[in-house]
């Protein structure tokens, strides 16, 4: 018995490692006499040897699929290991490890067995016995399969934290060439379904701090379709944003398609009970198909803006398969892309950036040699040098080196006293990358002169020196290294 | 100016901040078997004095805050050395300034405490990453632990919400001590070896798929142990079931 499960997690969870998304944050809730609770900040529980993060049991329920897509492992013509759970069997799996605490709970994938609504009402047997028949109260991800019908994924919704439709590739055009059973419709339905019951349920929140404050339950933000996030041509006014000091967006800087200006829709009476109280995410491939950051990153402001999805992950393709349609078996892992595309990404989410103005000179890639931020602030001089003393909450977050906690003990400090350059190291300021962009006290504490291609050159030959710091094994690293490469970690630029 | 000796009671602590005050000013405090005398300053061995302590809670509680009491409490269970001088100075320095104490990060008295308190509620949240319990007969949790600073009080709201309906025990081994708990109601108390129950027959198996899951989750072509070590430091793994089991 256990041997035959022991064969199918390592088949199942084999299948499901490319899912990029292991988080369990976003669900608050205690334990209310079953088993379990769950915790705001979401508990990563162990790393893998891939220094990824483990939170929750992430298996496929079936890697037996219908599906051809060009990129999959788990497509019907690759000759694969194949297996399913049974959903009881899944459902005690995942409790027994949830009480000796290697789990936060279950993130429930799987491939395309005989039709989604198949698949999903499995998945959903599954979900249920957890809840009801154990009394699960910990974390649950449930993917939603594309063509999945309305009642299915709703019943899913109500015993899940956290749904997530992949959208798989960033454009229409390369989802038609590796995924042709898959259509932008089919994904974007019930994407739209969950955003729209999310504000029926009023449990829609938005990403990161990109709609704190406004109101996000109302009739304006339904999503009546069809539309897609796919990223548009973008017909924007030449030359951006009039004044580089007004960051914030203007009305219409991204173009939404004509059909989300509908007219107001009445909205059914507010609806109890929990709905995916943690919102949605999705996740796309990148360099598979030929996207530029550009094109890839609108299309994430897009999920953003409109469905106002909590996260898109983005997962650096392993060139796997061999297909005239792929790139080649020998290409290197776009690691450092991915890398740059998260911290773009960080900075629509946190830091009150658009798109467009990460592109605002007309490039449709990221810099790869520096990140996004600091590219940022060198094309944009003239809003620098910020006295750090009088700069806004928002000022701050623009400057590389300063995040979210900095920038608030920042403010905090002084309200009391000012704040002296020596004290902005220990508040968690990154010194060697702030100091060209800042004022404090009225000095000016970079080293050279205030030009752009100055301050990039030391920058670049600062970060080099920190790279060979990383991987020089013959002496520890320097306090000051370790915070940098765990801020790197952490994806806070 | 002299030297305090203390029991290393939080109270022992309280009492010597009192002396500071009233009786003469502290160089420095020390348990008995980290102090060594030296000929430029003399000693005092404070005797623990619950009185005493009190007032100086309320004090805290009333001139600076609620939040900074529970702060230093907190610094207190940390293991740094000369950590009770920094509560010292934290402390004196709060009773000048406030509740606004805490939001003096700059000053290297107020840096020097923060930095402790990171200390200990960074082991804290890895606490409630990498316990790992085991099934023992009749359904019992137990766990062992060996954190650097004395965190065990501090996670019983977790494990207790989360646990509500099983009895369970973290062992701290350490310390010599243990969380003894069962819905909701918890103590501590000393713990060793022979008070393990005996494990239960299926938890062999689950530990072995756990470990075949921690495996095949991994994406080969992404190695990266520095990233894995940075964030599972390697003096946690001994405890870990994952990192143990081969």
């Amino acid at each position: 018995m256990e041997e035959i499960i022991m064969q199918k997690l390592k088949i199942l969870a084999d299948s499901a490692k490319y899912d990029v998304s292991c988080s369990s944050s976003g669900a608050s809730r205690h334990n209310n006499g079953r088993m379990g609770n769950a915790h705001a900040a979401g508990i990563c529980h162990s790393w893998g040897s891939d220094g990824r993060c483990i939170s929750l049991l992430k298996v496929l329920f079936t890697n037996k699929c219908e599906y051809d897509c060009e990129y999959c492992i788990n497509r019907r013509s690759n000759d694969f290991p194949r297996a399913a759970f049974e959903p009881d069997e899944l459902a005690r799996l995942t409790v027994e490890f949830y009480r000796r605490n290697y789990i936060e709970g279950l993130f429930l994938s799987s491939a395309v067995e005989i039709s989604p609504d198949h698949t999903a009402e499995k998945i959903l047997q599954c979900l249920e016995l957890l809840r009801y028949k154990y009394g699960f109260a910990g974390y649950i991800h449930a993917k939603i399969i594309p063509g999945v019908s309305q009642e299915i994924l709703h019943r899913i919704g109500l015993v899940a934290d956290r749904l997530s439709v992949n959208i798989e590739m960033p454009s229409s055009k390369s989802l038609q060439e590796l995924a042709p059973q898959k259509k932008p419709k089919q994904i974007f339905a019930p994407m739209r379904q969950i955003t729209n019951t999310l504000i029926e349920h009023n449990s829609l929140v938005g990403p990161g701090t990109m709609f704190k404050g406004q109101q996000l339950n109302t009739p304006e933000h339904y999503l009546s379709g069809p539309e897609t996030g796919f990223a548009k041509p973008v017909h924007q006014k030449a030359g951006g944003p009039k004044d580089s000091r007004d960051f914030r967006a203007p009305r219409g800087m991204f173009s939404l398609p004509e059909m989300w200006e509908q007219e107001s829709i009445q909205l059914p009476a507010q609806k109890k009970g929990s709905f995916a109280a943690a919102g949605q995410t999705t996740q796309m491939i990148i360099g598979a198909g030929g996207e530029s950051d550009k094109s890839i990153l609108t299309t994430s402001e897009n999920l953003y803006r409109a469905f106002k999805m909590k996260r898109v992950y983005y997962s650096a393709y392993i060139p796997l398969i061999k297909s005239p349609k792929l790139p080649d078996i020998h290409t290197q892992v776009p690691l450092a892309r991915e890398h740059r595309i998260y911290q773009a990404d960080w900075l629509l989410r946190f830091y009150g950036f658009t798109v467009s103005e990460l592109f605002q000179d007309g490039s449709t890639d990221l810099d790869p040699d520096l990140d996004p931020k600091v590219t940022w602030a060198i094309r944009n001089l003239d809003y620098f040098p910020l006295e750090v003393n009088t700069a806004s909450y928002e000022q701050l977050m623009r400057i590389p080196g300063i995040g979210d906690r900095s920038a608030k003990r920042i403010l905090r400090q002084r309200r009391y006293s000012a704040v002296r350059f020596d004290d902005l190291k220990k508040i968690g300021v990154v010194i060697k990358r702030a100091k060209y962009f800042i004022l404090c006290c009225g000095r000016y504490y970079g080293d050279r002169k205030f030009e752009p291609e100055v301050i990039r050159s030391s920058i670049l030959q600062m970060e080099s020196g920190l790279q060979m710091s990383m991987f020089d094994t013959s002496g520890a690293p320097s306090i000051e290294t370790s915070q940098e490469s765990q801020d790197v970690g952490r994806l806070a630029i | 100016m002299r030297d305090y000796i203390y029991d290393g009671t939080f109270e022992g602590l309280l009492t010597c901040v009192y002396h500071h005050y009233y009786t003469d000013r502290a160089n420095g405090i020390f348990t008995k078997d980290n102090y060594q005398a030296n000929m430029f300053c003399s000693y005092m061995e404070v005797e623990t004095d619950p009185a005493k302590a009190q007032r100086v809670y309320d004090a805290i509680q009333n001139k600076i805050s609620d939040y900074d009491l529970r702060s230093v409490y907190r610094a207190f269970l940390s293991s740094i050395p000369g950590k009770e001088m920094i509560i010292l100075k934290y402390i004196v320095f709060g009773f000048r300034k406030g509740s606004s104490v805490s939001s003096l990060h700059g000053n290297p008295i107020v840096n020097d405490f923060q930095a402790i308190l990171k200390k200990v509620s960074v082991e804290t949240e890895r606490m409630l990453q990498f316990v790992r319990f085991s099934v023992m007969e009749g359904d019992v949790l137990y766990a062992e632990i060996e954190p650097d600073h004395d965190v065990l009080e501090l996670i019983h709201t977790h494990f207790c919400d989360r646990f509500k309906n099983e009895p369970f025990i973290i062992r701290d081994v350490g310390r010599d001590k243990a969380m003894i708990a069962y819905q909701k109601h918890w103590y501590i108390s000393s713990f060793d070896d022979d008070m393990i129950p005996a494990i239960s027959s299926e938890e062999a198996d689950y530990r072995s798929l756990w470990k075949t899951f921690f495996d095949n989750i991994a994406i080969k072509e992404r190695k990266n142990s520095r990233c894995q070590r940075q964030f599972m430091p390697e003096r946690y793994w001994k405890h870990l079931t994952e990192m143990t089991l081969y």
